[in-house]
């Protein structure tokens, strides 16, 4: 059978070591429902393709400005301006990039030419007990990608973990559960306000779709972001409602951290990042507090 | 605590004042402590000594030259027994015999050598930093098993019965005689030193005395008894060994857990010692080796599997896991044979250790190193008792005998294709005339020069070392070793002189950085055309200058070796498998085999030193790659891709080994995840046929220097909680956050 689904790429990360257990290659898809302040992966917002393009790294070489049918780069008195208003998001200037200055996220790739670069790692998930994680952005926005993909790593004997804000149809989810061993799944917060204000939409959907993969016995480990001043207000509550599932894992309460200024420069986006970062005794504190409530490993 | 405080300040500065400054190049330079005078003489009156008995010993045979200028060392050398040591000291360490020995002869034997074949290529190879040939006297193991079984007084005996057997047969011929002579003076001369020891310890009355004095009592009489006795023995044979007979012992023990074990666990049956009192014993052995601080750092290797599968881990070998981690200290460093026996408690302690700074630890496979040792004519039992004889380098247990070390430069051929076989720094015709290189039509011509010029210094190489190779037993007469090594004892034939298996070793330099050299021929000339032989030659004639943006092509080549690209890594393992296929069983000029290593101890440095700008975009004068690894920086897509090149060559060719260094960051090996992610990245490497390997978890210094030279960790990836990003994409402040938390982790 000939799969043909694409899906926009926006890195294949090797030996991901935090992504569902042991060493694991994990697939960012482009493209999310939410739009989270504290954002890491900015790339991951939009669904278009998009290119970074940091200066600090361009050599001069002028190669961009060759192959750009579009002008979208010039250079002038030696200096390299991308005018990304022109930009059709082609990415052949990532290709050619000498001081490797310009990334491109977003190319499109199918099932097929995925497949194999996903299972070259398949002696060190074997050995570490890892294998496979499809992660965004948004992975399940490409519900049928994404289930296409899974099964065919499932027919592999490969382990499959998918990463989800759970903002998504329970169709969507429907279509991956028979191939995925685990889901690793965020929570942000528990009241609606809060979440909207955070991420822009409502909680509702994330929340039901977390007590249905519970109550079908789907393993999850949750993963709570730790943002002081934005959703630290919702640990005991968060710790309350997982206190209500049975087959949580594991729960990661993640730091908060700012590195990704340079990525929202480089994409030309504005920089939503929260300034205060979570101290260890914030962190040692949530993580107790959510360890009282549920009967699960909390790191 | 192991050892005290006051005792190790002691300990650290028995070799060189620990507030003076040291230079571990310069090894063996340097006095610690202050020793009695009454006990013997100074270093320039033992120089002065032994430029008159050098004179008055004119005409006899070099082995007894040798021999009698060790005894008068050991005879007239100051000592120490001291109150904060277990261990004895000696004064004199200086390599005080190179100059009326090995210093001299080596020079008559060159000039020698230079007569019957002609010429002086082998000078020519090695001024232009091409071929580095060497006599090896660093690369040797002496029987530890007869040392612990026998003992001095032993081992002396068999000498004795052996002389009086050869003679009573009538077969005692005249070059046994002197090696008998000589292997005897240098045994009698340490058996007479730890006399003298022993006695000047009599004289002394503090609480280690007498301990210290049982076990040198002990070491006069017979054969060691207990794990003090053979520590103390390993130390004696170690220092007059090596410094006074200029014979490096690359290894403590056959394994220092093997070697140690029967006298550790009849200590403990018969309550001599308590199990703590030898972790203090081991603590201040090892101790010995951190503060000599050899550059080459001291090995020693533990663990291991038996022919039938059992493990030879033990109570010991995680004992001595135990004290090294709480000394906290680099040297020696542990070598740790790996299997599927070995247990994964003994692993996970070590992974451990790696994971909490330690980066004196190695894992060696003893699956490749068996393939490789039987391939070259070892039995089964021999390949799996192997012995580590030096950094990675593996050897029949008590039955071999390094003669020569052969550094071979990879990126030479390149430089020499690009001038028609002269090198350009020096001028020297030292390569092949494998034609104008602008001419060169497809990519197999400059393929097959690379392949030709190689072959050419190999040839080469093999002619001048052969001959070379039959003065080793007059340059430097392996006398502490051979009196320890059956055969030779048995035989009274010096190991130099055939008592046993003489290796030639062949070390390659550079491979990753060849192979990234040649692969950027391939792109930018033939594949991409971006440029022409004739641009390149110019680029490369002037170190790059004015042609940075085709460097820049050059670096980011998308062939490059350690990134899993099938292209590269096709072109690597056929420069490999040439190289091996030169020496893979052939013999020298003793019989014995020729082994490649794909190892470059400081010889990626030095070697590139004298080599100019090469196609891959490196500048001249710049490093290579090392051992099995990529130039550094150009792996840069991460750990599984570099371990999928490293292991896509078939390793076990390497007849004598190779390692790959990995890094890591800490965030992705923290805790009891990290742990099980570090033992699949072992497990993996190991099951895909890996050789050595060696992890360094980034700190936060490293990402201090990835921050000044950011081109060298283009692959750095820094993802903390499951976030990630590329270093060289942070801004110098988010850089620095991260440091600083690494600096949190590093506590």
């Amino acid at each position: 059978m000939k799969y043909t689904n694409n899906a926009p790429i926006i890195d294949i990360k090797r030996f991901a070591v935090h992504d569902g257990g042991g060493i694991r290659t994990t697939v960012f898809l482009k493209g999310c429902p939410l739009n989270c302040v504290w954002c890491h992966n900015p790339e991951g917002i939009s669904r278009r393709p998009q290119i970074a393009y940091y200066q600090t790294k361009c050599i001069g070489c002028g190669e961009c400005v060759s192959i750009c049918d579009e002008g979208a780069h010039t250079v002038a008195d030696g200096r390299h301006i991308f005018n990304r208003g022109s930009c059709i998001g082609c990415g052949r200037c990532a290709d050619v990039c000498l001081g490797g200055a310009i990334t491109f996220y977003g190319r499109e790739m199918t099932v097929d030419e995925l497949l194999p670069l996903l299972l070259e790692d398949r002696d060190f998930y074997e050995n570490s007990g890892g294998g496979v994680t499809l992660s965004g952005g948004e992975c399940l926005i490409y519900p049928d990608f994404c289930a296409e993909l899974l099964e065919r790593l499932k027919a592999e004997g490969i382990h499959t973990a998918i990463d989800t804000c759970g903002c998504v149809s329970r169709d969507n989810i429907n279509k991956v559960i028979p191939y995925t061993d685990i889901f690793l799944y965020d929570v942000k917060a528990i009241d609606e306000d809060v979440h909207k204000k955070c991420t822009g939409v409502s909680n509702s959907i994330i929340l039901e779709n977390l007590r249905y993969l519970d109550s079908i016995l789907k393993p999850v480990e949750i993963r709570m972001p730790y943002v002081p001043g934005y959703n630290s207000n919702q640990i005991g509550k968060i710790g309350d409602f997982l206190s209500t599932l049975s087959n949580v894992q594991k729960i990661r309460v993640l730091a908060y951290h700012n590195y990704a200024g340079s990525k929202y420069a480089a994409l030309g986006m504005n920089n939503t990042l929260p300034e205060r970062l979570p101290d260890d005794s914030e962190l040692q504190q949530a993580r107790e507090t959510i360890a009282e409530c549920v009967n699960a490993t909390v790191i | 605590m192991i050892v005290s405080d006051k005792d190790r300040r002691v300990i650290e500065n028995k070799y060189h004042l620990t507030d003076k400054e040291h230079d571990p190049f310069n090894r063996f330079k340097y006095h610690g402590y202050g020793y009695d005078e009454s006990t013997g003489l100074d270093d320039d009156e033992i120089k002065a000594g032994l430029a008159a008995l050098s004179d008055s010993l004119k005409g006899e045979p070099h082995p007894i030259i040798k021999a009698k200028l060790f005894e008068y060392v050991l005879k007239n050398t100051r000592i120490d027994i001291n109150e904060h040591d277990y261990f004895v000291g000696i004064y004199t360490w200086d390599r005080v015999l190179e100059p009326h020995t090995v210093n001299k002869w080596i020079y008559e034997a060159a000039d020698k050598v230079a007569l019957v074949l002609g010429d002086r290529k082998r000078d020519d190879l090695s001024a232009t930093g091409y071929v580095w040939t060497s006599l090896d006297y660093h690369h040797n193991v002496p029987d530890w098993d007869s040392i612990a079984k026998l003992g001095l007084v032993g081992m002396l005996d068999r000498l004795d019965i052996a002389y009086r057997g050869f003679l009573e047969m009538g077969e005692l011929t005249e070059s046994r005689e002197i090696f008998y002579r000589a292997a005897r003076t240098e045994l009698c001369a340490v058996i007479s030193l730890v006399e003298r020891m022993y006695e000047y310890s009599l004289s002394k009355s503090f609480g280690k005395q007498p301990i210290i004095s049982e076990s040198l009592k002990n070491l006069v009489s017979g054969a060691p008894q207990t794990t003090l006795d053979m520590l103390q023995l390993m130390y004696v044979y170690f220092m007059t060994s090596e410094s006074t007979d200029l014979f490096q012992v690359r290894t403590l023990g056959y394994g220092l857990d093997g070697t140690l074990y029967p006298f550790f666990k009849n200590d403990i049956e018969s309550g001599r010692f308590t199990k703590d009192e030898i972790a203090s014993f081991i603590g201040y052995f090892m101790l010995q080796f951190s503060a000599i601080g050899n550059y080459w750092g001291q090995p020693l290797y533990l663990g291991g599997t038996n022919p039938d599968g059992t493990t030879r881990v033990n109570e010991l070998s995680r004992l001595i896991l135990d004290v090294y981690d709480e000394l906290g200290i680099y040297n020696p460093k542990i070598q740790i044979k790996y299997s599927k026996s070995t247990p994964r408690d003994f692993l996970d302690r070590a992974l451990k250790m790696i994971i909490g700074g330690t980066t004196s630890i190695v894992f060696c496979n003893e699956e490749t190193i068996i393939k490789a040792m039987m391939r070259g004519g070892a039995t089964y039992e021999e390949a799996c008792m192997a012995v580590v004889k030096g950094c990675y380098e593996y050897a029949v247990r008590g039955d071999s005998v390094a003669i020569s070390c052969n550094v071979f430069n990879a990126l030479k051929p390149v430089e020499l294709v690009f001038n028609n076989g002269t090198d350009p720094m020096t001028e020297i015709a030292v390569g092949l005339e494998t034609g104008e290189v602008t001419e060169f039509k497809e990519f197999k011509d400059f393929w097959h020069a690379y392949l030709a010029q190689l072959d050419y210094a190999v040839s080469e190489t093999l002619r001048s070392i052969t001959e070379f190779e039959k003065y080793a037993y007059e340059v430097n007469p392996s006398l502490m070793l051979s009196l320890t090594l059956p055969a030779c004892a048995n035989t009274l034939t010096d190991a130099y002189d055939c008592g046993v298996r003489n290796v030639s070793d062949m070390w390659f330099t550079g491979l990753g950085t060849a192979t990234d050299a040649v692969m950027a021929v391939y792109e930018l000339v033939y594949e991409t055309r971006v440029t022409t032989l004739d641009e390149l030659k110019k680029a490369l004639k002037c170190n790059w200058i004015g042609y940075e943006d085709l460097r820049a092509r050059a670096l980011s080549c998308k062939h490059k070796y350690g990134n899993g690209d099938r292209i590269a890594d096709l072109y690597a393992g056929e420069i490999h498998r040439f190289f091996a296929s030169r020496f893979n069983g052939a013999k020298n000029g003793h019989g014995g085999n020729i082994e490649y290593e794909l190892h470059s101890a400081r010889s990626f440095i030095d070697m590139g030193r004298q080599t100019g700008a090469t196609p891959d975009g490196r500048l001249a004068g710049e490093e290579f790659s090392k051992n099995a690894s990529p130039t550094m920086g150009m792996d840069k897509k991460g750990i599984t891709a570099l371990i999928r090149s490293a292991t896509s060559l078939d390793l076990s060719i390497a007849d004598s080994g190779t390692c790959l260094d990995c890094m890591l960051h800490p965030s992705s090996v923290q805790g009891e995840e990290g742990r099980e992610i570090l033992y699949g990245v072992l497990s993996t490497y190991m099951s895909l046929g890996g050789a050595s390997i060696h992890f360094n978890i980034f700190n936060a210094d490293t990402l201090r220097d990835a921050q000044r030279h950011p081109e060298k960790y283009q692959s750095l990836q820094v993802r903390v909680c499951g976030w990630n990003v590329l270093w060289n994409n942070m801004s110098r402040d988010e850089q620095d956050a991260y440091i600083k938390r690494a600096e949190a982790i590093a506590e």
